[in-house]
């Protein structure tokens, strides 16, 4: 190619035409949850493309969190996220999860979000233990559904998730100091006034 | 102390700055969108860091970070010759991105105990970068040097090339003696025997194999300005809109 | 960043009498109440339909959009550049992973929407068609590319669909950087020194007219949208976009003492921007595919596309297999 571009001229020339790629040739997907500063709740942030949890987890960390404070980061395999229907207007999503008995079994831990308002995040509201996801959304019920209608609930086991570790967390220490990605950075004001004001 | 100290910051600082320039070429280009950003960030973590080995050596009575970056030709350089070489594939910019930033965390480490208690600082305060870039590059590691019989050809291929150029990176310093007895830094010579182990430990977690090290010729000549056909033309293209007028402001 | 445009040509209403009356019905009383769709509401196909395009032609023109800016990234004078720009074309490329998230949410998968684009099949924003000769290119690119596309994405940000508009905060939260970096690069380029200026110049008069065509043709001859409008997919005529845009920018860039280049621009006495028509012919020209780098943007993202698929096949494991987002 020749271009005014020089990365473009260099790029190597392709041997063959490229062939059309097959229809899904895509990875895994793998929600992210972000804990915005110490002592808030994670919320879901988005989504990343990658073959396995350890892969996701570092792709995720600077797809999602090089921007905005961050203490911590966590991802986890869509699949095993469980999710309750979405209602809307005055319908509490904890009244269509089924009734489930108490289940016999090793209990786990489970993740529970909340989505308040259609259009926003889910967040956090803390941890139950279940032998079942349907079960823990419905111990979930009974322990953070406090009057205000959820629009949304999220189940995820606690084992199925890649958590940052302690050590982990000096990753976002330079974070705050990285002025140069920020607005505050670009204060053009002074010379654009000497700029006038010499016009 | 000041010429022995001065020659440490400034490989340092050239290194950082070329090859994070070398892997800013990959922005917007790179194999899958998620590592695009990724790499690009750890582009920008080195020349920031550049940056800041630079500020260090105006205090020492250098030139501004702008001049002494923008303006020196290609032998006034003092990076090894690893970090100017093309990016070809993304093969080759991965391998160089784990071998030099495999040395690069074990240098700062070090450095965090440095009697310059300035450099000390600045390698406590990086930590965190350099912890993700060995975790990124470890990751890509284990996961390409054990997938598909391609991108472990590929890996090998680039890991044979690349490695006479890494062992580049430790090419002695005339003041090695004086850097040592003054505790500002460890040496070449221990580092690379960290560096060579480390990197065993990771390789040997994937179908990729080192060869004797005993067979390996290192590439030397960047610390003393004798560099590849591929800085000058790189540094041209840096530079070109700062010469433009270099007394102006951009 | 992202104009209107040529997003919403051949919308055909009559299939929507194929919907279910009463569910349809509940899906605009929702949209009326102003609150979000999500992924899992039922929705009519050609919400789905346009929403795809939309949203996929958004992420195009930031993946695209990231080739013009990205030649200068080598380039950049000086550390204080060089670490901006790096930051703000990865933004750009950030921009587009969330933008493919939001997108594959309503069904279909970011490899999909990259074959269509790198096949010809889906467009993109029309000025990234154009060449970037010198740094003041570029410069007007995060100044004022940019303000564009935050005229658009702050309308659309207040959209009907959920995950659009998440993406869209996020987005413009990070533009807010770009659009100050670009401003303070430009200033220094008006202060400068008479070269700098005449730089500034020369890329204003070779910008300004993909500049005008951004936010896409006057509604005189644009697509009828209305039921789009409706539904919040569109959420504002092409003219009110190009309108606000001049009303925030053409005085700062007259206060740094540049020309625009075009004699009949002017604030008429009801507050709207009078300019001379923005040649359609050549919008429409180019958007097909015969503009000055069409061909090599479209080149480029297909070497990328090649030369990745290695590491991409690299990832493919039987465990894990593609699932579409949540939200």
């Amino acid at each position: 190619m020749n271009s005014l571009d020089p990365r473009v001229n260099r790029l190597p020339q392709l041997k063959e035409v490229v062939l059309p790629k097959a229809p899904l040739d895509q990875f895994g997907t793998y929600e992210v949850f972000v804990q915005p500063k110490e002592g808030k709740p994670f919320q879901h942030e988005g989504i990343v493309h990658a073959p396995n949890l350890e892969l996701a987890w570092v792709l995720a960390k600077e797809a999602f969190t090089r921007r905005f404070t961050c203490t911590s980061l966590y991802v986890v395999d869509t699949r095993d996220v469980y999710v309750s229907p979405l209602t809307e207007g005055d319908k509490n999503a904890y009244d269509l999860i089924p009734e489930i008995t108490e289940q016999a079994g090793n209990k786990k831990n489970f993740e529970i979000y909340h989505l308040v308002k259609r259009g926003k995040q889910h967040v956090h509201v803390g941890t139950v233990q279940a032998v079942l996801p349907q079960e823990a959304m419905q111990l979930a019920g009974k322990q953070f559904n406090n009057g205000k209608i959820v629009y949304n609930v999220w189940a995820i086991a606690t084992d199925t998730i890649r958590f940052t570790t302690d050590e982990e967390k000096e990753l976002w220490l330079t974070l705050p100091k990285k002025k140069f990605r920020d607005a505050s950075d670009y204060k053009g004001g002074d010379k654009l006034k000497a700029f006038l004001e010499k016009r | 102390m000041n010429t022995a100290l001065k020659e440490l910051l400034y490989k340092m600082a050239d290194d950082q700055l070329i090859l994070g320039h070398r892997n800013s070429e990959w922005t917007g280009m790179g194999p899958l969108l998620e590592e695009d950003i990724a790499f690009s960030s750890m582009a920008q973590d080195k020349i920031g860091q550049g940056l800041a080995l630079y500020t260090l050596l105006q205090t020492l009575g250098e030139s501004d970070p702008d001049t002494v970056a923008f303006t020196r030709n290609a032998n006034q350089f003092h990076n090894c010759i690893l970090v100017e070489l093309p990016n070809q594939e993304y093969d080759f910019s991965l391998i160089r991105h784990f071998l030099f930033d495999s040395a690069e965390a074990l240098r700062f480490e070090y450095l965090s105990h440095s009697s310059y208690e300035p450099l000390a600082q600045l390698a406590r305060k990086i930590r965190g970068e350099l912890r993700y870039h060995t975790l990124h590059a470890n990751t890509w590691m284990k996961q390409l040097g054990s997938a598909t019989e391609e991108s472990i050809a590929r890996l090998q291929n680039a890991l044979e090339v690349a490695l006479p150029y890494a062992l580049g990176i430790f090419e002695a310093s005339p003041y090695e003696t004086e850097l040592i007895d003054k505790k500002i830094f460890i040496g070449e010579a221990a580092l690379k025997e960290k560096w060579v182990s480390k990197i065993e430990s990771v390789i040997n977690q994937t179908q990729l194999h080192l060869p004797d090290w005993k067979t390996l010729t290192p590439v030397y000549g960047g610390r003393i300005g004798k560099h590849s056909e591929h800085l000058q033309p790189l540094l041209d293209e840096m530079s070109e809109v700062f010469r433009i007028d270099p007394a102006a402001e951009w | 960043m992202y104009g209107g445009g040529n997003t919403f040509e051949g919308i055909k209403t009559d299939s929507l009498a194929q919907e279910d009356p009463g569910m349809l019905a509940a899906f605009e009383a929702r949209i009326e109440r102003g609150e979000k769709i999500e992924p899992s509401d039922w929705m009519p196909q050609l919400y789905r339909k346009q929403l795809i395009r939309m949203i996929e032609q958004h992420a195009h023109s930031e993946i695209i959009g990231a080739l013009p800016e990205g030649t200068w990234i080598t380039r950049a004078p000086g550390f204080k550049r060089k670490m901006a720009l790096m930051a703000k074309v990865q933004d750009e490329v950030g921009h587009a992973q969330l933008l493919y998230s939001a997108a594959e949410t309503l069904g279909k998968s970011r490899e999909q929407m990259i074959d269509d684009l790198i096949n010809g099949k889906s467009k993109y924003s029309n000025i990234f068609n154009y060449p970037t000769f010198t740094w003041a290119d570029c410069c007007f690119i995060s100044w004022l590319v940019d303000a564009g596309a935050i005229v658009n994405q702050l309308a659309n940000a207040k959209g009907s669909y959920g995950p659009y508009c998440r993406a869209l905060d996020r987005i413009c939260a990070e533009e807010s950087f770009h659009l100050k970096y670009g401003h303070h690069c430009v200033i220094y380029l008006a202060s400068g020194t008479a070269k700098q200026r005449q730089m500034f110049q020369e890329a204003l008069n070779r910008w300004w007219p993909p500049m005008m065509h951004f936010f896409g043709p006057s509604d005189k001859i644009s697509a009828h949208t209305e039921v789009l409008m409706r539904w919040k997919v569109k959420m504002g005529t092409n003219d009110e976009m190009r309108n606000q845009f001049l009303d925030m920018y053409v005085p700062k860039i007259w206060e740094l003492g540049f020309t625009i280049p075009d004699p009949n621009l002017k604030k008429n006495e009801s507050g709207k921007w009078e300019y001379t028509e923005p040649d359609w012919e050549e919008f429409k020209r180019v958007i097909n595919g015969d503009g000055p780098c069409n061909k090599e943007r479209l080149e480029v993202r297909r070497v990328a596309e090649a030369r990745g698929q290695w590491v991409r096949e690299a990832l493919k494991t039987p465990k894990t297999s593609y699932v579409t987002p949540l939200a």
